[in-house]
């Protein structure tokens, strides 16, 4: 809704019957949400570029005496992660809607979800079969998923906190951020599938 | 009429209104309140003090080490201690001082001259600033201590690798810029979503002042390369801490990685301290020959135009390794054409003093200087964009030449904007007349300090070398530049007395003493805690010039608790209220707990867990609503506070 204002009119703009739970771009944090998402984009734009830029060094990829990533867990991970954006979808609708009830079941579901992925983020680690200082396409595709597995713990840390102040001390203002969380899910799970391509499916065709 | 500054209020609902406004945004009085602040004024007047004092000892630094190069075979300095020196004196300079200052100009004048009461995130904010705080000290604690960086301000490797530096100096370069860097990055969020969502209504993007402009092309640049040295220092780190090789060549890395990385975000930071400059100069054109700067929407592209470019022409700091020949002549092309828009820019500038009535204050002599000082340091640029000119006289002195004519030229229109400001920020007016000398000094020390270093460039001498032979014949021409830092430093030493001086018996400043055009002169020097009475409606892109009968405003924003007008972001059209969080020490405990990680991480790698469940703790302290928090919320929602 916007006030119907036209500068024109030389009257002062009373402003009180503006609404305070807007969401979307309308909303004051979703452009922090944005700021934040573009900063750690970028960061994991710096580790495509290297991931990239050490590929054309002289040699092979994968080194030789070294092996490729196993697919098993980092597959299952991937369909997890792209299937939870169900549950952020209901989240973010009902939160839409307003509703607390469903939005507090939801959201319980969802810190189950992103609780369940930090450990499979650890056999991610485990699957590229190769450790961070045994050489450069190591140390690159450690990095690669440490980056996003500290997006994965942070936004897990972060539900734990929202999901129990929603439970305890809730206001209108966390509809909006339950929408935020959906959205950052949303973006967590589109950079991951590049990611995933790139550093286990990679060395494979590289 | 509604009053918009407590200077001008008759009505005696206003003056209510004043006394209500102070006690919801004012701070608590004392201690209590000068750490749990989120005023960012106050935020943002801090930030301005510390990369001053950053600067003071940046430039002790460069007394050093032009007391040392004064005369051949000097031992005032050994070489250790130089190769610390000139790199604490690049790191002070550019990420102590240069960047954090542009950053903080935007976050004390974007809100105001927006018209807007505060920042988007102020909690954010003051965190920002504790990390920033905290980077500082480490820094200089580890120079104070015998560790400080001695490879360089852009720390390369191999030199800075585990293999040729031992011990913690280049962790403790890789850590201050990652502090500085999160400061940074926080302080460029905070400005695009003010500028995006907090605009006064009527204030339509083809409205805004041009220093507001700028600093938003600024803070998008900021997010677009900061992450670059970010992850850069971390590659670093690790490879020192755990081992990794992104740098070894032996196991597959490559040195010249960090050259691209380094540079990608490199580059674009000189543009991050220019182009406000350039914001800063047009506030100053306008100012001081009361004329809108001429051309606009051209003053506007040429800043988004520099700010694509920038990203464009990293690869002409390393024109002297095995880059292919066919990206040389890309990068000459690009940093070539950066000539355009900084052209169009001073042909602007010129076209609106030419037609103005220019008056030759302090602020205004500056303006001038820089245009002498920066068109120099531009044309040495254009020099040195060539790869056969540029593998001649790289890391020469000509080089050292060239970019102090570009950022001492970015320096010229900030003390500018400090005879400009300093009456908003302090509610006293600086003495014209120690302007007048600090400006000629400064004038003439910086040429007289840098043009002798393109001779010696020219004659071979290199950059970074901690003495000379007196068989070279650079002698002279050494010591005339060091005659000229003595100038600089009488200038700056002006400037301070002038500070002093106006502090104690300067005289009091009105709301607008330059009658300049943007908003932060509708207000009280220095600005109140809510910065404005009521929030104007802007009908023109000179706001304080616009001629009106009734000037109209905002009302209707809740006063019992901290209300922000949100709008939309073409056309600043009011679109929703959003409730500001009270004043809290939150953000300093979590500035601590990141501090613990970042620190305990350049000894080892469990600071990672370590410091991780530290700053948990710091997180859930700062998102926990308070019980009285809680309830003013609640009620702000039912619209009954």
């Amino acid at each position: 809704m916007t006030a119907a204002f036209d500068p024109a009119d030389r009257a002062d703009l009373d402003v009180s019957g503006l609404p305070t739970t807007v969401f979307g771009p309308r909303d004051i944090m979703w452009w922090g949400v944005l700021g934040f998402m573009t900063i750690e984009g970028m960061t994991l734009v710096v580790a495509v570029a290297s991931y990239f830029y050490l590929w054309r060094q002289p040699g092979t990829w994968p080194p030789e005496h070294t092996l490729l990533p196993s697919l098993g867990w980092p597959t299952v991970h991937v369909v997890f992660l792209v299937a939870s954006n169900l549950v952020m979808m209901r989240v973010s609708r009902v939160a839409h809607r307003l509703d607390l009830a469903a939005l507090r079941r939801w959201m319980l579901v969802a810190t189950a979800c992103s609780i369940v992925m930090v450990p499979l983020r650890w056999l991610d680690f485990l699957a590229l079969n190769v450790r961070w200082d045994t050489n450069a396409y190591g140390s690159i595709a450690w990095l690669t998923v440490g980056l996003h597995g500290t997006l994965l713990v942070t936004n897990t840390a972060e539900m734990l906190v929202f999901t129990t102040i929603l439970h305890l001390r809730p206001t209108e203002r966390h509809f909006t951020d339950a929408a935020d969380s959906a959205f950052y899910w949303y973006y967590m799970t589109l950079v991951w599938v590049p990611l995933y391509v790139m550093v286990y499916w990679g060395p494979r065709f590289l | 009429m509604r009053a918009v500054s407590p200077s001008e209020i008759t009505r005696a609902d206003d003056r209510e209104l004043h006394e209500t406004l102070e006690r919801v945004w004012g701070d608590r009085p004392g201690l209590v309140g000068w750490i749990t602040t989120t005023d960012h004024k106050r935020i943002a007047l801090r930030y301005i003090v510390t990369t001053f004092v950053f600067f003071l000892l940046g430039g002790l630094n460069a007394g050093l080490m032009r007391l040392q190069l004064s005369r051949p075979e000097n031992d005032f300095l050994g070489p250790d201690a130089y190769n610390q020196v000139f790199t604490v004196h690049g790191m002070t300079m550019m990420f102590l001082f240069a960047v954090p200052m542009m950053l903080a100009l935007g976050l004390y004048f974007v809100p105001l001259m927006v018209g807007a009461r505060n920042v988007a995130y102020p909690r954010l904010n003051a965190f920002g600033y504790w990390v920033f705080l905290i980077g500082c000290l480490l820094l200089y604690t580890g120079f104070l201590t015998n560790t400080g960086p001695d490879a360089g301000w852009f720390s390369y490797v191999p030199l800075a690798g585990p293999g040729f530096s031992p011990g913690k100096r280049s962790d403790i370069w890789a850590q201050t810029v990652t502090f500085t860097e999160v400061s940074g990055l926080i302080a460029a969020v905070e400005i695009i979503a003010t500028v995006f969502k907090h605009r006064a209504p009527g204030m339509s993007l083809n409205r805004m002042p041009l220093f507001v402009w700028a600093m938003l092309v600024t803070a998008f640049m900021t997010i677009y390369s900061m992450p670059w040295v970010a992850s850069a220092s971390l590659f670093l780190a690790s490879d020192r801490l755990v081992g990794t090789h992104f740098f070894n060549p032996a196991e597959g890395g490559d040195a010249l990685l960090w050259q691209h990385l380094f540079w990608f975000f490199g580059h674009p930071e000189v543009y991050i301290i220019f182009i406000p400059a350039t914001g800063l100069v047009s506030q100053l054109v306008s100012g001081f020959t009361r004329r809108p700067v001429y051309g606009y929407p051209v003053m506007v592209l040429a800043n988004i135009m520099q700010g694509f470019l920038a990203f464009g022409l990293w690869v002409h700091h390393m024109f002297a390794t095995t880059v292919p020949q066919l990206g040389s002549s890309f990068f000459t092309a690009t940093s070539a054409m950066i000539a355009i828009p900084a052209g169009i820019q001073i042909f602007c500038w010129l076209a609106t003093i030419w037609h103005g009535k220019p008056q030759f204050r302090a602020a205004f002599l500056f303006v001038l200087g820089f245009i002498v000082v920066f068109v120099t340091g531009g044309l040495s640029g254009v020099m040195i964009s060539s790869v056969p000119f540029d593998t001649q006289v790289h890391d020469s002195y000509f080089i050292v030449a060239h970019f102090h004519y570009v950022l001492l030229g970015a320096l010229f229109p900030f003390f500018g904007a400090v005879y400009y400001w300093f009456p908003k920020l302090t509610g006293r007016m600086l003495s014209e007349r120690l302007g007048y000398w600090h400006f000629g000094l400064f004038f003439v020390g910086v040429n007289v300090t840098f043009f002798p270093m393109h001779f010696l460039g020219l004659a071979g001498m290199p950059r970074r070398v901690y003495t000379y032979i007196a068989e070279t014949g650079w002698g002279n021409l050494n010591l005339l530049a060091s005659a000229g830092a003595v100038l600089i430093v009488g200038s700056v030493a002006v400037l301070l007395v002038n500070f002093f001086r106006a502090l104690r018996r300067g005289d009091r400043a009105p709301d607008n003493p330059w009658r300049a055009e943007t908003l932060e002169w509708a207000t009280a020097s220095p600005p109140p805690s809510y910065s404005f009475l009521h929030i104007p409606v802007v009908e023109g892109r000179s706001p304080l010039w616009e001629r009106s009968e009734r000037r109209p405003v905002v009302t209707g924003l809740s006063t019992e608790v901290r209300d922000t007008l949100v709008t939309t972001l073409v056309d600043a059209l009011p679109d929703s209220r959003h409730y500001d969080p009270r004043p809290s020490a939150a953000p300093l405990y979590a500035a601590l707990a990141l501090g613990i990680t970042f620190i305990t991480l350049i000894f080892t790698p469990w600071g990672l867990p370590i410091g991780g469940a530290v700053f948990f703790l710091g997180m859930v302290r700062w998102a926990w609503p308070t019980l009285r928090s809680y309830r003013e919320q609640l009620r702000y929602e039912e619209g009954k506070a």
